[in-house]
């Protein structure tokens, strides 16, 4: 997207007519399906301090006598459940249940930021923090000052006691949008960083401000 | 001077009562083997890793063997986590290996659980009553008897590498001030001094079985599959840990900022600590650190 093909009356306009996000739930692997709830149910995410409790029962998944309830990661309401397979063999991937999440106003701003930033996003279940270089340049000039660059190590990841270095391989760009707090655990596939190429840099404060004077 | 040689038959011979069929030992044995392929001594060094380290990155010196060992009698910068002063004198054991990342990610990340096994496993056999705190902290009645330091680097030519720091108290009777709650050694809790050299070979042996048993496992999953409560190095790790039933604090640098406290109530298949905080819920953590309450 850039600036010439963002068009804010349209953008405005969709999240205006429907404010909503459609979180599907697929299987997390191979296995036997069983659905917890029907739709239109009212479901939770994940709460507590630490984001410890787990959120409503969305589906139960038994792979090998093991059965696994799987639990619903954000709020919302149930728009759709996948009904034919209850009960049957689903392959890992299987679309089975969505989810439709109302939006905030700064949900709605990630949610088009993201679409212009490059995001970067976790390699494994693990907690991350900023390499030793990069969080002396925050610390020192704020992360809005720092350019990355492919190859650069920006992150290290701590897993098991284990640290192992991550590096950037996205586009050059400015370190825009920083989703962890270091020593935060993140789940593979969150984004960590949304990384925003400079001439960019315009467009994505158009939007933020546009959407927070405009947005009730 | 310890030869690979040497070091094959004290594998062989140390797990003569292995629980596995001879072949799968034999097999076991063979994947561990590269440990201790190449292994220099020296004097002082400021830090095993670090030399270790550079010779991975030195883009114009030979590619390091796997099962590369670095030994030293003192460390000069020894450290340990976020920095944390690792005291190292004469009388240490002080080594660090290199092991290239030929496991998959659901399988390194059990790396640490077998150096810990294998630590444990030789602290054990000269005398000394360790367990294991998660993840792989080797201590004798809450006391520090063994470190190590994982971490995973990227060579100059794209290959990467594991890379194991190991520090074990051995002859060591005085500690600094601010340690001396906190650790103790081989002999404080035997009575007498060991042969460094000895307990060296019993480490490296030990280190091949267990990493061996890691790619063992490895093989095994992939090959036919591995349910919840099978992975070999897990089980291990549970003989030897009283992390479970312990209570604790949580944190991911739990000297600094501990998080929360709750009771160990098990590890999951990933080897995640499931902790179960006041509240009656649970939480499960993959990296960070505990302390014994």
């Amino acid at each position: 997207m850039s600036s010439d093909t963002i068009h804010f009356d349209e953008i405005l306009g969709k999240y205006r007519s429907d404010p909503y996000d459609y979180v599907d739930m697929c299987a997390v692997h191979a296995g036997e399906v069983r659905f917890l709830l029907e739709e239109e149910a009212e479901v939770q995410g994940v709460s507590g301090k630490w984001q410890h409790i787990p959120g409503s029962p969305i589906y139960e998944i038994t792979r090998e006598r093991n059965p696994k309830v799987i639990t619903s990661k954000t709020n919302g309401t149930v728009s759709f459940v996948n009904r034919d397979l209850d009960g049957k063999f689903v392959e890992a991937g299987t679309k089975l249940v969505t989810i439709r999440h109302p939006l905030k106003k700064k949900e709605i701003i990630e949610a088009i930021l993201q679409e212009v930033l490059y995001l970067f996003s976790a390699p494994e279940r693990a907690r991350y923090y900023f390499s030793m270089d990069i969080q002396s340049r925050i610390d020192q000039k704020g992360a809005r000052s720092i350019v990355i660059q492919p190859g650069d190590e920006i992150i290290t990841m701590s897993l098991m006691k284990r640290d192992t270095p991550v590096y950037y391989d996205g586009d050059p760009g400015i370190l825009h949008s920083i989703y962890f707090s270091p020593g935060d655990s993140v789940d593979q596939g969150v984004p960590l960083l949304g990384v925003c190429p400079e001439e960019k840099l315009s467009v994505v404060q158009k939007i933020i401000t546009r959407v927070k004077a405009e947005w009730e | 001077m310890l030869s690979h040689g040497n070091l094959l038959d004290l594998a062989a011979s140390l797990t003569a009562d292995s629980p596995f069929a001879a072949p799968v030992t034999r097999s076991i044995l063979r994947y561990g083997a590269p440990l201790g392929c190449r292994i220099t001594h020296h004097h002082t060094l400021p830090r095993c890793m670090d030399l270790l380290r550079g010779r991975a990155l030195a883009g114009n010196a030979p590619v390091p063997h796997t099962g590369e060992v670095v030994r030293a009698d003192r460390l000069t910068g020894g450290q340990g986590r976020f920095g944390r002063y690792w005291f190292a004198p004469e009388g240490g054991l002080h080594m660090a290996f290199l092991w290239a990342d030929t496991l998959l990610p659901e399988w390194s990340r059990f790396l640490p659980f077998a150096v810990g096994i294998a630590c444990c496993e030789t602290i054990r056999a000269h005398g000394a009553g360790a367990t294991l705190k998660w993840v792989n902290d080797v201590h004798v009645q809450g006391r520090k008897i063994g470190g190590i330091l994982t971490e995973t680097i990227i060579g100059s030519r794209g290959d990467r590498y594991h890379l194991v720091g190991i520090g074990l108290n051995m002859n060591v009777t005085r500690f600094p001030e601010e340690l001396r709650k906190r650790a103790t050694s081989l002999q404080l809790e035997t009575g007498q001094p060991r042969a460094i050299d000895t307990v060296f070979a019993h480490l490296l042996a030990r280190l091949q079985w267990n990493i061996g048993l890691l790619c063992y496992g490895e093989e095994q999953g992939l090959s036919e599959g591995i349910g919840p409560g099978e992975n070999p190095v897990l089980l291990r790790w549970q003989e030897l840990s009283d992390s479970v039933g312990a209570r604790i604090v949580f944190g991911y640098d739990v000297w600094k900022k501990p998080l929360y406290e709750g009771i160990v109530t098990g590890l999951d298949d990933q080897g995640g600590l499931v902790i179960r905080l006041d509240d009656g819920s649970s939480i499960t953590e993959y990296s960070g650190e505990i302390e014994y309450q």
